[in-house]
């Protein structure tokens, strides 16, 4: 997912468009236990505070279509899409092809929206981007100091040569 | 192919003649190569040069007009995996230009496709959990689904270390646990990553199944703690399996499917995956029934047996169980799948 893109999404992504896949199965998703190691390894992730997710609260797609599913289907979509119910934020993810690893970055990155959402600038969100923007716009400034300072020794090198 | 000598393919006499490669009609839709195409049109790079979004866009329209399913699924996997990536490309390599021998090894990957080759083989590799594994027909992909199954298993293993008050600090499982139908080796495999001090057995009936897990296990490099073994567990005895003495959990997703609904799945496995590796029997249950009557002289007491099964066997299984209460296994839980399906079940022995 886009960093850069972290803010414009939290607050676009609430009009959410129909996909245009076919075949698409909203499940209310009572989920069973293997999820919960899911929602542990979003929580443990980095030493970020985060505001924890329910599963309760949220809306899982998969494009599997109506079929047996099983054995009986070979499909390779593994995209998943997570909504959170309050805050409407729908998260998409096909960043791998394992459906469990796609299932637990989708959470991570929801986790990071709706933080945002409801913190603002009191997320540790806010904050980790602010300071890495602020390093670097740090890093620029020097480098630009630097070619400054070669530029001018340059130009006395050859004052020096005359 | 090996799917024209298949027996049940022979029986299955509607299908289409496409199914088999090289044989049969032409492809319905031309297929121009990448070159004429581009020639009539300027690509997004400039004149001549072909990008990846090119190649993407190209070969998606080519499997929507060839009637392959999810076009621009394989057309993305395909692409993405000459150029070294697994779903996607950052916009950088989306807008570069291919070199001819990247725009070669799409062509070739993507004619593969063309004869409705699954994704999976046509890149020879897939992933399941963390692992990248081989895949190769006709050995069985594993499915989406079944990532849960281990899941489970690795859940219920430190569940049981947790519950032992045995000793402090808390134990870390070492459970030796035998899987049957080990296929391409993805439930094996992923349980000895899972479950560090784990030991496995697995068994395949098919050769090809077994070389495959021995060859996804040495990639790993875990062939030091599973045993792999070529054997049809309708024809195994207990003391075959006891090698590690008695063992904590059986894990199978074994064929489930009726055979009645054999016919009506997509060509991509009927023409290249193992029917043997699908095809349950009459009732789906010919291969579960087989593993749950071994069970008991395998396990140790309150050792489980997990399963992956057709949405319809919970209840078959229970009723089944119920009727053979001399084998001492209880059906304990019912797992649903990403879908919501009722998939795996989780059987356990009781004590005597």
């Amino acid at each position: 997912m886009n960093v850069p893109g972290l803010f414009h999404f939290a607050f676009s992504l609430r009009a959410v468009q129909a996909p245009p896949w076919a075949g698409w199965v909203l499940r209310k998703q009572q989920l069973s236990l293997p999820s919960l190691p899911l929602l542990q390894a979003a929580r443990k992730r980095n030493s970020l505070n985060l505001l924890e997710l329910s599963e309760a609260e949220l809306e899982e797609q998969f494009v599997r279509g109506d079929g047996p599913g099983g054995q009986a289907t070979n499909k390779t979509n593994n995209c998943v899409v997570l909504k959170h119910i309050p805050s409407g934020i729908v998260v998409k993810c096909h960043q791998t092809r394992s459906v469990e690893k796609n299932r637990k970055i989708a959470r991570e990155i929801l986790q990071e929206k709706v933080d945002l959402f409801y913190k603002g600038e009191d997320s540790d969100v806010f904050k980790e981007k602010k300071t890495s923007e602020k390093q670097k716009q740090e890093k620029k400034r020097r480098a630009k100091e630097n070619l400054e300072r070669k530029k001018l020794f340059k130009e006395m090198q050859q004052l020096d040569k005359e | 192919m090996r799917c024209l000598t298949h027996p049940l393919l022979r029986k299955l006499l509607s299908l289409p003649a496409q199914c088999v490669p090289g044989l049969g009609t032409p492809r319905k839709g031309a297929v121009l190569s990448p070159k004429q195409l581009f020639l009539r049109q300027s690509c997004s790079a400039g004149p001549g040069l072909v990008t990846a979004t090119d190649m993407v866009n190209y070969w998606q329209k080519v499997f929507e007009t060839n009637g392959i399913p999810e076009a621009r699924e394989s057309s993305q996997y395909i692409v993405s995996f000459v150029l070294g990536a697994k779903t996607s490309l950052d916009s950088k390599s989306l807008h570069t230009p291919l070199t001819a021998l990247q725009q070669e090894q799409i062509q070739q990957l993507s004619h593969k496709r063309l004869q409705r080759m699954p994704v999976q083989y046509v890149l020879g590799e897939w992933d399941f959990q963390e692992l990248t594994l081989q895949m190769r027909p006709p050995v069985f992909i594993p499915r989406p689904e079944t990532e849960d199954l281990v899941s489970l298993v690795v859940e219920e293993e430190l569940q049981k270390c947790e519950n032992s008050a045995l000793c402090f600090p808390v134990p870390v499982p070492h459970p030796v646990i035998l899987e049957i139908g080990c296929g391409s080796g993805a439930i094996a495999l992923s349980l000895l990553c899972k479950l560090p001090q784990s030991r496995v057995i697995a068994m395949d009936k098919e050769e090809a199944a077994v070389d495959l897990t021995r060859e996804n296990a040495h990639r790993l490099q875990l062939q030091e703690r599973i045993h792999i073994i070529h054997q049809d567990i309708s024809h195994s005895s207990a003391k075959q399996l006891l090698l590690w003495g008695p063992i904590d959990v059986i894990v199978s997703n074994p064929p489930y499917v009726f055979h009645e609904d054999m016919a009506s799945l997509d060509e991509e496995i009927l023409c290249y995956e193992d029917l043997d590796a699908l095809d349950g029997g009459d009732d789906g249950m010919r291969v579960i029934k087989t593993i749950l009557a071994l069970a008991p002289s395998l396990l140790k007491v309150s050792g489980s047996v997990f399963l992956e099964v057709d949405p319809r066997h919970p209840d078959m299984v229970e009723h089944w169980l119920q009727a053979h209460p001399e084998l001492l296994l209880t059906l304990h839980a019912i797992h649903k799948d990403f879908c919501g399906k009722p998939r795996f079940l989780h059987i356990q022995k009781q004590s005597s």
